[in-house]
């Protein structure tokens, strides 16, 4: 089977745009991707589309009728948070079959404004009444075990949110890309303890897209700024005893990120650059050990090491992650891996992490599925 | 009288179970096979994939707190600030509630709490009929 490449990567710029619609948004960045692959929507065989709300309403086909209708197969796909990580598998899965030679990924978002989440329910309202289902509160409560197993504090959550606002200064593509000092972060508004609303991710509108073609077509093209997919890899949540009362963040990554290291035959030592779903500042703790970027109950200690900054041992969410960068739902994933991409190539500006080769991104939904994926320079 | 039955009371979320005495109770269901509890009834055991269907047991009324938060800002028309809780009962099951007469500052994972059945915040169906909720106390307050 043919090993899978990337040769084109690329998304908008993270925000609000009210008077766009998310295929546009989604046109957009997949025009962007195809100029970076030197391919035209006519060289591609199929179109892997994510959104988290618009799925549904055929995105993918949309985004066509914005760029050219070449008849080719479009997947739509709606997996929550991994929606992006789940299009980027299923096109990898295409291309690997045999059956394309290129495809296209796109993600596009516009996300309901306000706190997502609260499904229906019969009978009374449930908020605050059987405690919360708001994802602050969620995510808090994740946090806690750790804080109550570990002795994690709300400080080390919080310089979570110090140095992924500091990584956004340095993108331009970043929704918000202002330093954020500690006492700012734990000065602004308490959401769910321990989170503030500086520890929860950007609630914005985003696009982003990725080319993906097979080992013949990367030769093709040219290898220079070709990134080899070594691992594709999504989950659904295993049995855990508490979920779903309390929902897993923790067993469906780490599945994930196991299959994905064996798949890759890869380890957390090999990795250059990070970008997991920093959803809330509460997640980035608990994935760290999750992907196994340090041993259990060493995450306080690893964010205070200042190791997963940019210029540490292991920099983590250098694009300013889903807490500044912002987390267009659907968009999220592809983005991540547009980021992993541009660090591969020695693209990324100010924030390069310098020589990276080797890159992993994650995402986790809610519900759950986890998406992890290892690129390397090709 | 013929409306009696429109006012009998409901259960305010789906683990409630109302017996014929009208107390409430909570269920939870047991996998016949491996032992795995559920909150919810389903067709064959989430943990183990046996299809015996798991069987439903009146829970514990207390159990210890394993994790929570203070939540200050919720959706619209909610009233903050509250600690949502999440309690593992005696007998192996989990459950999501509000954790009601605590300072927020004391609260602590493992501290004991008991269940307490109460009226849903008086929320009544479009019928009239009350609902049964319940919440989380620290063992010992009533």
């Amino acid at each position: 089977m043919s090993d899978v490449y990337i040769v084109g990567a690329d998304m908008i710029a993270f925000g609000r745009y009210p008077d766009r619609t998310y295929y546009q948004l989604g046109a957009e960045a997949s025009l962007k991707a195809l100029d970076d692959s030197g391919l035209s929507i006519k060289d591609i065989g199929a179109v892997y589309a994510s959104s988290c709300f618009n799925a549904q309403s055929m995105l993918g086909q949309k985004v066509l009728k914005e760029i050219g209708q070449t008849g080719v197969p479009c997947i739509n796909v709606s997996n929550a948070c991994a929606s992006g990580a789940t299009a980027v598998r299923e096109a990898f899965i295409g291309i690997k079959s045999g059956i394309y030679d290129a495809v296209l990924v796109v993600g596009s978002e516009k996300n309901p404004r306000g706190m997502l989440g609260g499904a229906p329910h019969d009978g009374p309202p449930p908020e605050g009444l059987f405690g919360s289902e708001s994802m602050p509160a969620v995510f808090a409560e994740a946090g806690m075990v750790h804080t109550a197993a570990y002795g994690t504090t709300i400080e080390q959550f919080a310089q979570v949110a110090v140095k992924n606002h500091h990584h956004a200064t340095m993108n331009p593509k970043a929704a918000y890309r202002k330093e954020t000092p500690l006492d700012e972060v734990l000065a602004s508004e308490m959401i769910a303890w321990p989170l503030t609303k500086l520890m929860c991710s950007a609630n914005v509108d985003g696009a982003a897209a990725l080319v993906l073609v097979s080992e013949k077509k990367a030769r093709e093209l040219g290898m220079s700024r070709a990134v080899r997919i070594r691992a594709s890899m999504l989950t659904s949540d295993p049995y855990e005893p508490r979920n779903p009362v309390m929902f897993d963040c923790n067993s469906v990554t780490r599945l994930a990120a196991a299959k994905a290291y064996e798949m890759a035959g890869l380890g957390p030592k090999d990795l250059d650059i990070v970008e997991l779903h920093d959803c809330f500042a509460t997640a980035e703790i608990l994935h760290y050990e999750n992907l196994g970027l340090c041993g259990e109950g060493e995450a306080g200690r690893l964010i205070d090491s200042g190791d997963t900054a940019l210029g540490g041992r292991i920099p983590v969410n250098v694009s300013g992650g889903l807490l500044s960068k912002g987390h267009p739902i659907g968009a999220t994933g592809v983005a991540n891996m547009v980021e992993i991409v541009e660090h591969l190539r020695g693209e990324a500006g100010a924030r390069q992490v310098t020589g990276a080769r080797i890159g992993l991104s994650h995402v986790l939904g809610f519900g759950a599925a986890a998406g992890v994926h290892i690129l390397e320079k090709a | 009288m013929a409306t009696d039955s429109l006012t009998l009371p409901k259960p305010a979320t789906g683990v409630i179970r109302i017996g014929t005495d009208g107390r409430a109770s909570i269920e939870g269901f047991r996998c016949r096979d491996c032992g795995g509890v559920f909150a919810e009834q389903t067709m064959s055991c989430r943990r183990c994939a046996s299809r015996n269907a798991p069987e439903a047991f009146r829970a514990a009324e207390s159990g210890k707190l394993y994790s929570w938060s203070v939540v200050h800002r919720s959706y619209p028309g909610i009233a903050v600030p509250f600690v949502s809780a999440i309690v593992d009962l005696d007998d192996g099951l989990t459950l999501k509630g509000t954790l009601r007469g605590v300072d927020a500052a004391a609260v602590r994972q493992g501290m004991p709490v008991s269940l307490v059945f109460d009226d849903a915040g008086g929320a009544r169906d479009k019928e009239g009929a009350p609902y049964v909720g319940f919440h989380f106390t620290p063992k010992g307050d009533a």
